[in-house]
């Protein structure tokens, strides 16, 4: 029942073992200012000279030089140079579909957590509003602002434009986005969800994904595409309910294995793909253990193989 | 109070999870299983014994769970009372913004007092006190600073904190004292003070001798010093989550926002059949019946066993391995 383990203790040897010899460290090459290459680099890493391109976001200049501080992939732009951070919060983009929790309600706005710089706001008049879509907000609907959404909910929206400060402004106007039951929520790094045709993912083991692109990833029980809510006319009471339909047992153990899946294929930043979910799925339907074995080590890195395996 | 916002939604279908049978959580645990503990002792080589304590973190990246250092640093104290001889205990834990992110300050503030409280009235009670902490009676004895820092939280906090305190108070080594006398002067001697260090083979029954030592000196030895007495008597806590008539164990954070009470329960195991209750405390605003009460507490003096007994395996394999760390250092230095 309780299981005590040690901490990883580093091997002395470790980073002598995987340098080739032949590689010379002092190399100076220089291949990322052409344009289309590549160059990964980390935090004091001396990019190029300070005199001949100018500092971007993640760079410092230092005697005459641009350093890097953070680790992530060099870009230019003309004579910019800039690092783009392999660990960093979202980066919003408009038409972005995003998961994100009420943090505030505010007069005519709600206060968004969508793992940005700066929470995001949904305006009360970027929601559907009972009684049709095409409808002027009126005070009444000020004063039920909670009835729509109250702290804590999730939801999911679209990136529908930027304020001033860079803060995005979400809109839930389309009936694919509202609310959010039935399931639950797993935290990714939002550089591991790449831009797909859709983010609105059906595996067929009867779960549905939202893959937020800012890293929020909603995983719930799939609901049939003529059963859901507002399919024939906006249904307000459907849309904002906070009630979970019945949920079976292998449908729970079914979203706790994709969320185990997601967590494991996270941690090894592998990007997240409908073909790779359902790869690792399947996988994971092979193995004996249990959902919770799932995140041992040794399963976690059998399923990294075959995964990295299948390409 | 620390839990993190949730929906109505997802905290029905949490509940819902619960309660089903068989129950499921969300990562596929069952209600009475732990995440995966992992444990480092002497990990802070300034301190008199440290730990290092997480729950539930990612084996893969080490993210997530909940972290928690533990140090003992030992300070020597003059008594002024009569009372506090024999040395003294004060616990003090405090936590790191970043593992709350969502609280202001105050409320910061607020958090750390309260951990603060259950942790020094449960660990400084006398029925816990070791014997050794005292230097020369009626004048000078070790003061024992506790200090938990939480680095990150995913959940269980209290759980994870009286582990860590037990596992820093197991590490801890009381460096030797020698008491030290002055003699008064002889009339025959051009005396100034001459000092007189008493030996270790001194009765225990000459209690004029300690009376008039002043000071003590800190032999060198090779060691570090002493455990502390009676290191196996440290408690262990476990948080019982209620929903209705169902208990779960090492809740995650959305788990605990979604169940309206917790009942701490903190036992000593001195050895495997000889255990006493050291502490009680219900945390949330639901009410309880004396039976479910009687009941609650019987079954967690079974997982506080069982959680004593893996602790004192891990803490020996812990010992042995930094004994055989610091042999071979001295081998290979040879």
């Amino acid at each position: 029942m309780f299981e005590f383990k040690s901490f990883q203790q580093p091997a002395d040897d470790h980073f002598v073992k995987n340098v080739p010899e032949d590689i010379d460290m002092d190399e100076d090459d220089e291949d990322f200012l052409e344009t289309g290459g590549m160059k990964l680099t980390w935090p004091g890493e001396s990019l190029t000279s300070s005199q001949d391109y100018m500092r971007g976001h993640g760079t410092y200049v230092d005697n005459e030089e641009v350093v890097a501080s953070v680790s992530g992939l060099v870009e230019r732009v003309n004579k910019l140079i800039t690092v783009r951070a392999v660990r960093t919060r979202y980066n919003p983009e408009v038409g972005d579909l995003v998961v994100g929790r009420i943090t505030e309600v505010q007069p005519r706005r709600w206060k968004v957590d969508g793992n940005s710089r700066q929470d995001a706001v949904l305006m009360l008049s970027s929601v559907n509003l009972p009684g049709g879509v095409q409808r002027r907000k009126l005070e009444s609907d000020e004063l039920q602002m909670r009835t729509f959404f109250e702290e804590g909910d999730l939801l999911v929206a679209e990136v529908q434009a930027f304020f001033g400060d860079g803060t995005m402004s979400l809109h839930t106007r389309s009936l694919s986005y509202g609310k959010l039951r039935n399931g639950q929520l797993v935290t990714v790094p939002p550089i591991l969800v790449r831009r797909l045709k859709s983010h609105f993912i059906s595996l067929p083991c009867g779960v549905d994904l939202i893959l937020g692109l800012n890293g929020y990833i909603w995983v719930s029980k799939h609901v049939k595409e003529n059963e859901r809510e507002g399919e024939e006319a906006f249904d307000a009471e459907a849309v904002y309910s906070n009630r979970n339909d019945d949920i079976d047992d292998s449908t729970r153990m079914a979203i706790s294995r994709v969320t185990n899946l997601i967590i494991i294929l996270a941690s090894r930043s592998i990007p997240l793909t409908d073909t790779i979910l359902l790869d690792a799925y399947d996988w994971s339907l092979e193995q004996e253990g249990d959902v919770k074995d799932l995140l041992q080590e040794d399963a976690s890195d059998a399923l990294v193989t075959t995964i990295l395996a299948k390409g | 109070m620390t839990s993190a916002s949730i929906s109505k939604a997802e905290k029905s279908y949490i509940q819902a999870g619960l309660l089903t049978s068989p129950p499921r959580r969300a990562d596929g645990r069952s209600l009475h299983d732990f995440r995966a503990i992992y444990l480092e002792t002497g990990v802070a080589p300034l301190s008199n014994g440290s730990a290092r304590l997480s729950i539930g973190r990612n084996p893969l990246d080490g993210s997530g769970g909940t972290e928690v250092l533990a140090a003992v640093k030992l300070e020597v104290e003059n008594i002024e009372e009569q009372t506090l001889d024999g040395g003294r205990i004060a616990c003090n834990v405090s936590c790191s913004p970043s593992a709350y992110p969502h609280l202001s300050s105050g409320a910061l503030d607020d958090l750390q007092h309260d951990l603060t409280t259950v942790l020094h009235q449960t660990l400084s009670h006398p029925s816990l006190h070791p014997k050794n902490l005292g230097i020369i009676p009626r004048k000078k004895s070790w003061l024992l600073n506790l200090d938990l820092l939480v680095t990150a939280e995913a959940g269980n906090i209290y759980d994870a904190l009286f582990l860590a305190a037990r596992a820093a108070l197991w590490d801890t080594k009381v460096p030797r004292t020698r008491s030290v006398e002055y003699k008064s002067p002889k009339t025959f001697l051009s005396a100034s003070g001459d000092m007189d260090v008493d030996q270790d083979t001194r009765s225990g029954f000459d209690t004029r001798h300690v009376a008039h030592a002043t000071d003590f000196e800190l032999p060198d030895y090779w060691d570090e010093g002493e455990i502390l007495e009676g290191r196996e008597r440290w408690p262990v806590a476990v948080t019982l989550n209620l929903l209705h008539t169902a208990h779960f164990l090492d809740a995650t954070l959305q788990e605990e926002a979604s169940c309206a009470s917790r009942l701490l329960v903190v036992y000593s195991h001195e050895s495997p059949t000889a255990y006493t209750i050291q502490s009680m405390r219900m945390l949330g605003s639901d009410e309880l019946s004396i039976p479910h009460l009687k009941k609650l507490i019987k079954e967690a003096e079974g997982y506080t066993r069982s959680m004593a007994t893996s602790l004192t395996t891990k803490l020996e394999d812990e010992d042995f391995r930094r004994n055989q760390k610091a042999r071979e250092k001295f081998g290979r230095r040879k």
